[in-house]
């Protein structure tokens, strides 16, 4: 569903290559995770497949089920089914949290030629996906992430991911900030979405989440391209041994 | 006859002829007409008005707002038209029962307010029939003239009418108390002058809801005063909304003492009237007192706001927070100037100062100026202004969720005034405020699933 062949990005206004030639396949039902020191361009291969600014393609291609993804606008890719789930998550103060998630569901749904969810199909749906993702239902109310903690502002993304169900979930260093309980609940939400039908792509530090959410492929990301892949026994052996002497021994 | 007014003339215009012939036209209709004691408080202010002059730009507190647009005209005191419940009703605040003091062009409604059944040590009375049935104590009560200001001055020749609001100490009115003044346009060009008095007793506590709602479009220039006096450990939550329509002005000095540990938190929006102006001169003259203002203005076409804030922190452990928010849009003008002086005695104070700004279009405009005089040594005090684009992380999190760049912006655009109006503590100004911000934001018709 994902085809990523020698993609070359660069920031600073073109001028700072990030990614160098990196090239990944995606099928329908795997679950990838990347994995790979500060600043090997893991953040920003979430950022070009979701479509922000600021990063310019300077070499490859990304193909998204029939689609060329770098031409669509991020809403569009939104519409296409991809679903970045951010290290960040934007504080929206005077925004309702549901409300804002309504939109967007019903912005997707518009855009897939589908009727809007009513009001109280939606929030019946918004209250069961809340309990399983460990989301406060208070927090529904609240603006949209505005004076959430770390912990409570990942769980809101995984819930805007549950709800708005993805055909692709990139999920950028969610566990990061998360305490060993929340990462549970985070992980159960995530699982409940994996299916024959919808790819995921895990980018992560740690080998503790890929504990909960087990990949069927695990690689190494570094200096902008895959250094190395293999099953989730990567993971493992990276966390004993550090990038250092892995990727020695790759090269 | 005034030594500081003639002074600084070169900055003032003598005022157009047609006041003169307007105050001679009113003074006998006037309430407290027949009253020697009123007469000579109304001929002084007018007097020492007609010394003054109307301020130009080149006054420092005037810098940003020609006044000449909305007051140099001939104006005559606006008239009463009918306003019947049915065209009022939509603007009542503050609950079921909240009391109710509703002025039309400058005239009290006795029919539509209702202020009876007040609890023990609470007085709430019209000042028109305050000026009428008792002058000589209204006159006293209202005081003889501070320093010269070409506005309150006039305020003073021209009170019609208004709110003496009183509460003695200790006393609490539980429920909302809303001062509705409602302005109709009308053929020709007019004026209307109110003023609030409140007076909070020791550890007194109100919530007064302020909305001033445009009913009709024409030239009609409100002039108000407001003065505050809040006694030690008094509450004073004040809800301000100002919903003008086309063509009418406002022009709002509001003067604010609070004693030792009182506390005031005042919430304003400004979101319709060709000219605003809105000038605050705040003393914090007790010692650990607290208080917050919060703005919001949101111009369209060529309307323009301006608000003025002059925060005196005159004793020490002093608390004060300023918080404005502007969105302009068209050939929109705004304009903010927040001073902060804090007297050598006031040590340990507090004082906050915040104002963001948001250009919708190239040709709205704004300018923003804090300014820090700071004579003690133990303070801390922060002033930012910014002024800038939709943040541009905020746009790319929402579009990645499926909104177009158009609803994206409408949001973050409703989102970033909405920050101020979520500070008022009344739920139906909150709600009124909300329908006139989605109906000024760009693409607004997409936001009605907000309300």
């Amino acid at each position: 569903m994902l085809k990523i062949t020698d993609l070359h990005v660069a920031v600073d206004g073109g001028s700072k290559p990030v990614l160098k030639g990196l090239t990944l396949e995606v099928k329908p039902g795997e679950v990838h995770a990347i994995m790979g020191p500060n600043g090997s361009g893991k953040s920003t291969l979430s950022y070009v497949l979701a479509g922000r600014d600021g990063y310019a393609v300077t070499g490859g291609s990304v193909r998204f089920q029939d689609a060329d993804l770098l031409e669509l606008e991020p809403e569009e890719r939104a519409a296409a089914g991809i679903f970045l789930a951010m290290q960040y998550p934007v504080e929206i103060p005077g925004v309702a949290n549901n409300y804002f998630l309504r939109q967007s569901l019903n912005a997707l749904r518009r855009a897939r030629g589908e009727p809007e969810v009513s009001a109280a199909e939606f929030i019946k749906k918004l209250k069961a996906v809340a309990e399983r993702v460990g989301v406060d239902p208070e927090l529904l109310k609240r603006d949209v992430n505005a004076g959430f903690s770390g912990g409570e502002k990942k769980r809101n993304e995984i819930l805007q991911m549950v709800m708005l169900e993805p055909k692709l979930c990139v999920l950028d260093e969610t566990d990061s900030g998360l305490d060993i309980d929340a990462l549970k609940t985070v992980a159960d939400g995530v699982n409940s979405l994996r299916s024959p039908d919808r790819g995921m792509i895990v980018i992560t530090h740690y080998q503790r989440l890929l504990d909960y959410i087990v990949p069927d492929f695990v690689h190494i990301l570094a200096d902008g391209r895959i250094r190395k892949t293999g099953g989730k026994e990567l993971a493992l052996a990276l966390e004993e041994q550090g990038y250092e002497h892995l990727l020695g021994e790759a090269a | 006859m005034n030594a500081p007014a003639r002074a600084t003339r070169s900055r003032y215009v003598a005022p157009i002829p047609a006041f003169a012939d307007a105050f001679t036209a009113a003074r006998s209709s006037l309430p407290g007409k027949e009253a020697p004691a009123i007469q000579d408080w109304r001929q002084l202010h007018f007097d020492r008005f007609l010394e003054t002059g109307l301020p130009t730009p080149r006054v420092e507190q005037w810098k940003y707002t020609n006044i000449a647009r909305a007051a140099n005209v001939p104006m005559a005191l606006a008239t009463r038209p009918n306003v019947g419940l049915g065209d009022v009703q939509r603007y009542f605040t503050g609950g079921p029962l909240a009391r109710r003091l509703i002025f039309v062009n400058g005239h009290l409604a006795s029919e539509l307010s209702h202020v009876r059944g007040l609890p023990q040590g609470v007085r709430v009375e019209s000042l028109g029939k305050l000026l009428q049935d008792e002058p000589e104590w209204s006159a006293r009560a209202l005081g003889g003239p501070a320093e010269p200001h070409s506005f309150a001055d006039l305020n003073a020749a021209f009170l019609q009418s208004g709110a003496w609001i009183e509460l003695g100490d200790g006393a609490v009115l539980e429920h909302p108390l809303q001062l509705l003044f409602l302005t109709v346009g009308q053929p020709a060009a007019v004026m209307a002058h109110p003023r609030i008095v409140v007076r909070l007793g020791k550890e007194a506590r109100l919530h007064l809801i302020e909305t001033h709602i445009g009913l009709a479009p024409g030239h009609c220039l409100t002039n108000l005063v407001g003065h505050y006096e809040l006694g030690e450990k008094a509450r004073l939550t004040h809800d301000r909304l100002q919903l003008g329509s086309a063509g009418t002005s406002f022009v709002g000095l509001n003067r604010q003492r609070l004693a030792e540990r009182a506390e005031l938190k005042q919430t304003l929006a400004t979101l319709g009237g060709a000219l605003v102006r809105n000038e605050t001169d705040l003393h914090l003259v007790g010692s650990f007192v607290e208080a917050q203002l919060n703005g919001v203005y949101m111009p369209i076409g060529e309307e323009h706001v301006d608000n003025v804030i002059r925060i005196h922190h005159e004793a020490p452990d002093g608390h004060s927070d300023q918080f404005y928010k502007g969105v302009m849009d068209d050939r929109a003008h705004a304009a903010f100037a927040g001073k902060i002086i804090v007297h050598q005695d006031a040590q340990r104070t507090n004082a906050f100062q915040r104002n963001d700004n948001l250009l919708l279009s190239d040709d709205a405009e704004i300018s923003s100026k804090p300014e820090l005089e700071i004579y003690a040594d133990d303070v801390k005090c922060s002033h930012g202004a910014t002024c800038g684009e939709l943040d541009r992380t905020a746009l790319f999190y929402l579009r990645s969720r499926g909104l177009d760049r158009a609803q994206a912006e409408s949001i973050l655009t409703f989102a970033f005034a909405a920050e101020v109006i979520e500070r008022f503590v009344d739920p139906a100004v909150r709600k009124l405020a909300r329908e006139c911000l989605v109906a000024r934001t760009p693409g607004g018709a997409g936001l009605s699933d907000l309300l």
